[in-house]
């Protein structure tokens, strides 16, 4: 009997180390592609050149291999499209989590919250294609309104529509928070004479900052990670630009673009595609650590 | 409380209003004396609309987002179909051209197009793969040779789409119909040999690439592949970590690094797990490309943390009683375990695993990285034939800028959320029906 609860026992202990494994594997795999890529290309170049163009492949025996790699313009569109979804997605989640947890009744509640949770449901290819057949269409004709010319694949159509999926995301997660913070702390403002909005703002939200920060961090690494709006909503190639109304191109879709298609194994293009996934591991990782670290000195604040 | 107290006030003050008390009325008047009192109003009332607006915006989205698939692809389930008089002359059904048959019933119902262009116009108005339907149609009843029947074959996707939205000018996005085809769609709509007939083929064919043939069923079977495989590799291994992260582990760092590691692992982007899938899967063991098993594979790995985070949340919902009865009646840890906790947790288990194949259900990207994108016209039959899913089928039409594909494109996604609806109720019930509330 001892015999087979040992060997219970140890077969979920593997199972559980299965997880750890994994997370070996992905660092394994996609960190000795890494390695293979800076052999070939220089880690300054990677970070600092502002250069990308990885398809045009020269001839093999022409100096200079195949194109250029240099991740600045990027990344940098990577930070434009997440910070025109977050302009989205904060504001409308953290209004959206204050008015559920403040002000709405619990019947409105009750059914408000599950249907804006489907918007988070909904896959993101979906989301694509709304923003490729219906947002794009939308901000160009506005944007010729007032004399804009927006590119059909633009930083604001990929960034409006992904906060739109980031939306439910921030909202629940604040909400949650919102509804932790003790309501003692309320009472005790609304006792002294302050109105709801006033509370909110002096009391509540101080309170609920760590956990708020941390939700928006949650959502920027989503953000940050997200593939199919940007491969369908934003442009392939790379422009050095912070203007959102122009293409730009993020790391999932040049990730994307040079993997997807016959390919052989060892060209930099290739291995390129493992750098990005490797940066864009190390940002998440270090995003989602970050909101860890807040979210747990926050809980030690109220316990 | 604070409701409680508002509502009190506001009845007093609706008694004070009656009686028309002046005195106190203006005390307590809606409106504000002071300046700065009516700034605070004000200031309150913005702040409450403002919330409300946010989630009315949010509502709106939801609103476009499914009108915007259901108005752009209710229409894709119907097709124009064209009733032809077929003349199953056995000479051509001898030489095998079926072409040539159809092309006679065209001309039969047009007498009088005679030259070469116009004929050609004509017969663009009907499917590439009609001649393949009418061979399928002799080869299934041999008795048709030699006989003249009316038969329903399916228009051209332009000459569909124009019919369906009666496109009067040539649109850009290349449903290419000219005016005089025009007329003759006109001709066959007002004598009703051309009808809208709902479209089977789109539940019943693999892709292709003429809009009219295109269907679902391979992309489909696809899905349902890749989440056989996704289930039978997460369950067990993610079920069997969370119990024994709850029930058997001892407390140490090392326990406490696989929990902060698994919950890292459920914040890592989808498309980490393709290059993973890429790289180990596909190069280091070889296995067979654009597989719906290694796109199981995959994304097994992409739920594992997320089923091992929600059954030790339906594991720690069972209260520490019910494990501490069954330990003093001499059960053993694992009796405790699987006779008693793990039975009353299943249903939250459960909703836990349905919901997190509903994720795996509409992910793509890492999907995309495995070779999962290729053009796939045959239902695969097996588990390692070349596949594609549902979402990717949604992706790859997405890129067609053919009118006709612009409609299928909302159609599968009708299609694809109806699944996870689907998926989801499910989980619905199962929580609703058989949760234990402690």
């Amino acid at each position: 009997m001892a015999k087979f609860e040992n060997l219970i026992r140890a077969s979920f202990l593997a199972c559980a180390m299965f997880s750890v494994l994994i997370t070996a594997l992905v660092i394994a795999s996609v960190f000795s592609e890494t390695l293979r890529f800076f052999s070939n290309v220089p880690l300054l170049e990677f970070l600092f050149g502002t250069e990308w163009s990885p398809q045009t492949a020269l001839r093999p025996d022409q100096a200079g291999g195949s194109g250029t790699f240099g991740a600045v313009p990027v990344f940098l569109g990577t930070f434009l499209v997440t910070l025109v979804a977050m302009a989205v997605a904060a504001p409308l989640g953290l209004y959206a989590a204050i008015y559920l947890s403040v002000y709405a009744s619990p019947n409105f509640r009750s059914w408000a919250k599950p249907t804006l949770e489907i918007l988070a449901g909904v896959p993101s290819v979906v989301y694509g294609y709304f923003a490729v057949i219906t947002i794009a269409p939308i901000l160009r004709a506005g944007g010729e309104m007032v004399g804009l010319s927006i590119a059909s694949e633009s930083a604001l159509t990929a960034g409006t529509v992904m906060g739109i999926m980031i939306t439910p995301y921030v909202m629940s997660l604040s909400e949650d928070v919102i509804s932790s913070i003790p309501k003692t702390l309320s009472f005790g403002s609304l006792a002294m004479g302050a109105t709801q909005s006033e509370t909110v703002k002096k009391v509540i939200l101080p309170a609920a900052l760590p956990g708020i920060i941390s939700a928006l961090l949650l959502g920027v690494s989503r953000g940050v990670g997200e593939t199919m709006v940007v491969v369908m909503a934003a442009g392939m190639a790379a422009n050095l630009t912070i203007n959102p109304l122009e293409s730009v191109t993020t790391a999932t879709v040049q990730i994307v673009t040079l993997l997807v298609g016959d390919h052989e194994f060892d060209s930099n293009k290739t291995l390129a595609a493992f750098a990005l996934g490797f940066s864009l591991f190390f940002m998440t990782l270090i995003l989602n650590i970050v909101a860890l670290i807040i979210i747990k000195r926050y809980r030690e604040r109220y316990d | 409380m604070i409701k409680l107290f508002e509502r009190r006030t506001r009845i007093a003050l609706h008694r004070v209003k009656k009686k028309k008390s002046p005195f106190i009325y203006k005390a307590y008047s809606k409106k504000p004396k002071h300046r700065w009192l009516r700034k605070r109003k004000a200031q309150e009332n913005r702040f409450k609309s403002a919330g409300l607006i946010a989630i009315m915006i949010s509502f709106l989205f939801l609103a476009s987002l499914m009108w915007n698939i259901l108005s752009g692809g209710y229409s894709a389930f119907r097709e124009a179909k064209v009733n032809l008089p077929i003349e199953f002359t056995p000479e051509l059904v001898e030489k095998n051209a079926y072409r040539k048959i159809m092309q006679n019933a065209l001309l039969e119902l047009f007498p009088d197009v005679i030259s070469r262009k116009d004929k050609r116009a004509l017969f663009a108005l009907i499917s590439r793969s009609a001649p393949h339907d009418l061979k399928d149609l002799v080869e299934e009843n041999k008795d048709l040779i030699g006989t003249r029947q009316d038969v329903w074959v399916s228009a051209s996707s332009a000459t569909s789409v124009f019919y369906k939205k009666r496109l009067h000018e040539q649109s850009k996005r290349g449903g290419k119909i000219t005016s005089t085809q025009a007329a003759w769609i006109t001709e066959l709509a007002q004598s009703k040999h051309m009808q809208l007939k709902f479209n089977a083929a789109f539940f019943t064919n693999g892709d292709s690439r003429e809009a009219e043939n295109a269907g679902m069923l391979a992309s489909t079977i696809g899905s349902f592949f890749t989440i056989i495989i996704c289930i039978a590799m997460a369950f067990p291994l993610g079920v069997a970590t969370a119990i024994y992260l709850e029930e058997f582990a001892p407390k140490n760092w090392f326990m406490d690094f696989i929990e902060i590691n698994i919950n890292n692992l459920a914040a890592v982007p989808s498309i980490i797990f393709g290059l993973l899938g890429l790289s180990i899967y596909l190069n280091f063991f070889g296995m067979p490309r654009s597989s719906s098993i290694v796109g199981g594979m995959v994304l097994a790995l992409l739920i594992l943390p997320v089923i091992v985070i929600s059954t030790r949340n339906a594991l720690q919902a069972v209260p520490p009683s019910i494990r501490a009865a069954a330990a003093a009646l001499g059960a053993t840890p694992t009796q405790v375990v699987f006779h008693h906790t793990l039975i009353y947790a299943l249903p939250g288990i459960m909703t836990g695993v349905i919901l997190s194949i509903a994720r795996a259900f509409g992910e793509t990207a890492p999907l995309l990285m495995i070779g999962m994108v290729a053009f796939i016209a045959d239902v695969p039959k097996t588990m390692s034939d070349p596949a594609t899913t549902l979402p990717i089928q949604v992706y790859l039409w997405a890129n067609n800028p053919e009118l006709g594909f612009v409609e299928k494109t909302a159609a599968a996604i009708i299609v694809l959320l109806t699944f996870m609806v689907l998926i989801n109720l499910l989980a619905i019930y199962i929580r609703k029906r058989f949760e234990i509330k402690w």
